[in-house]
């Protein structure tokens, strides 16, 4: 894998963290592992969300595409509501080793704004979109309130919570935001752990 | 004029530094200057052990060398050589020779030319020798001083070999006053020399988008190239467009419309073109592509090996196709008239396409 060039990108992407909204991270001390936000586009059920996805690069990136799902739920047709799994043609076959992580990350940031019903990874969803529009807009928005907001009040509140549970507040807290905020995801890491 | 020029002395051993540019010949067929120069002035100190020869020879450079004098002082010699033959006109009869030092120079080493005459003469002109030994020492044998040329001269004016004149383009004293040939062909290698480090200089900062660097910044030599693809003009570094082109596609990728094609603008390229340096116009691409295929037919293609094997590529193959007898091959298409009405081209059959399938039972 080309490290230096993963080095660069991250750089690149972190300088202009004001303007596009796209942060990347390490997961871990190695490079392989990585977390990407973007924000939810504006006009869309997702606005005011902040959406992680889990980033893999594998050996051969950047001549393959990264592996990449969300982590945080998304009540979107190509987005898996279970899993994360994103279903977009450049992280699959129409990948080119001149995209970047960024540049991904505005992809997929675009397939939040524009859905393709036809094409669906969730089918349930991808149902919902086509025949109950109305409904699909409330419960992707449902969902965003719930998963996607870090509001200072909710995360206390989740933090109480779980620290009641029995938990150590800083277990607590990391178990959380690994999560994406999800109570019951982190709940299940702890007891897990 | 013969252009007549003495082999380089550290072209003989093996070891001279200055390849192409050296003010010596490098061509095994000119005569060597082997003679002493320590024994010219008077002493040797190799004595009878020294690899030159001690003769007295009045044309070597070094021999002008003891008189001092200023750079056009090769026209010393002049009265020497057309001594012999005194009266019979001289090539050189317009140039004026310095009195001061040439009446006692020629009596001493006239008599000592023909050896020299002896050494020089194999490969003149015939109408040299048919000036026979009147055949004066012409300026253009001199060789001009390789201080000057490589920059700068520490003898100055004082210095006994012609000094060139100055070169426009690289700024040095290398073009040959008498070597109107040389200095054109120094003139030309000069310009080409200069566009192409201009070329170098304004690739410098081209960026290669697969790994983000420089591609004349990489750490090895063989990676400092651009791979330019043939119908779009995004550069990349040879290394990367070519690990791109030939990675598997084991990912699902299609291996004509992904991996053939671009990958910013994804058009669709056949080959990749090497090149050290970046283009900046239409024409200058074509050079480079044009440069490139011409170098590669002239290598032999391994797959069609003179004949004995087939290439994959067939008349599309960039390398040659010759026999060993230097024939090159022919190709004559077969065209196919398909029942749809379209016409396609019949590939080859061979022999051993039906015996490397047979199985002997």
């Amino acid at each position: 894998m080309d490290l230096s060039r993963v080095h660069k990108e991250l750089r690149e992407c972190n300088k202009d963290v004001e303007v596009s909204g796209i942060h990347i991270a390490l997961k871990s001390d190695s490079l392989t592992h990585l977390v990407g936000t973007i924000p939810g586009p504006l006009g869309t059920p997702y606005e005011g969300g902040t959406f992680k996805i889990d980033i893999i690069l594998t050996d051969g990136y950047p001549f393959e595409p990264p592996k990449m799902k969300f982590v945080t739920k998304v009540w979107h047709p190509n987005i898996s509501s279970q899993s994360g799994a994103i279903c977009l043609d450049i992280l699959k076959d129409q990948w080119s080793p001149a995209l970047t992580l960024k540049t991904a990350l505005l992809s997929i940031q675009a397939l939040l704004s524009a859905p393709e019903p036809g094409d669906p990874q969730d089918a349930v969803v991808a149902q919902q979109y086509l025949k109950e529009y109305p409904t699909f807009v409330s419960t992707a928005r449902y969902w965003t309130e719930a998963f996607a907001k870090e509001s200072s009040l909710g995360v206390a509140e989740k933090v109480q919570r779980l620290v009641e549970m029995g938990f150590p507040e800083d277990l607590v807290r990391s178990a959380l935001e690994a999560a994406g905020g999800d109570e019951n995801l982190a709940l299940e890491k702890l007891c897990t752990a | 004029m013969s252009k007549q020029r003495t082999l380089c002395k550290f072209f003989v051993h093996g070891a001279c530094l200055k390849g192409d540019h050296c003010e010596f010949s490098h061509d095994w067929k000119d005569p060597q200057n082997n003679v002493c120069t320590f024994y010219q002035k008077g002493i040797c100190a190799y004595g009878s052990r020294c690899r030159y020869e001690h003769v007295k020879a009045s044309r070597t450079p070094s021999s002008s060398s003891s008189s001092s004098a200023n750079p056009p002082e090769f026209l010393l010699s002049e009265p020497i050589l057309s001594a012999p033959s005194s009266g019979a006109p001289s090539v050189l009869e317009g140039h004026v020779p310095s009195t001061t030092a040439d009446l006692s120079f020629s009596s001493r080493s006239s008599a000592n030319e023909p050896a020299w005459g002896k050494i020089v003469g194999l490969d003149v002109e015939s109408q040299d020798i048919s000036i026979g030994q009147k055949r004066s020492l012409n300026p253009a044998d001199q060789p001009i001083c390789s201080f000057a040329a490589a920059g700068h001269c520490p003898r100055g004016e004082m210095c006994p070999h012609i000094h060139g004149d100055l070169c426009p383009t690289c700024g040095k004293h290398c073009l040959h006053p008498f070597r109107p040939q040389e200095r054109e062909d120094h003139y030309q290698s000069c310009v080409r020399r200069q566009n192409h480090l201009e070329a170098l200089k304004c690739s410098q900062e081209i960026e290669c988008s697969v790994c983000l660097e420089r591609v004349l910044s990489k750490p090895t030599a063989a990676e400092r190239k651009f791979g330019i693809l043939s119908e779009c003009d995004h550069p990349f570094c040879i290394g990367c467009i070519r690990n791109w082109r030939s990675s598997s596609p084991a990912s699902g990728m299609d291996m004509n419309s992904a991996l053939r094609s671009c990958p910013i603008c994804r058009k669709l390229s056949y080959f990749v073109i090497p090149s050290v340096i970046w283009y900046s116009s239409k024409e200058e691409k074509q050079e480079i592509v044009e440069s490139y295929k011409t170098k590669l037919r002239s290598i032999d293609c391994k797959h069609f090996d003179f004949g004995n094997g087939s290439c994959p590529f067939g008349t599309s193959c960039f390398y040659k196709h010759a026999y060993r007898d230097g024939r090159l091959e022919e190709v004559t298409l077969r065209h196919l008239g398909a029942e749809d009405g379209q016409t396609v081209i019949a590939k080859n059959i061979r022999l051993s396409d039906f015996l490397s399938n047979l199985q002997i039972r």
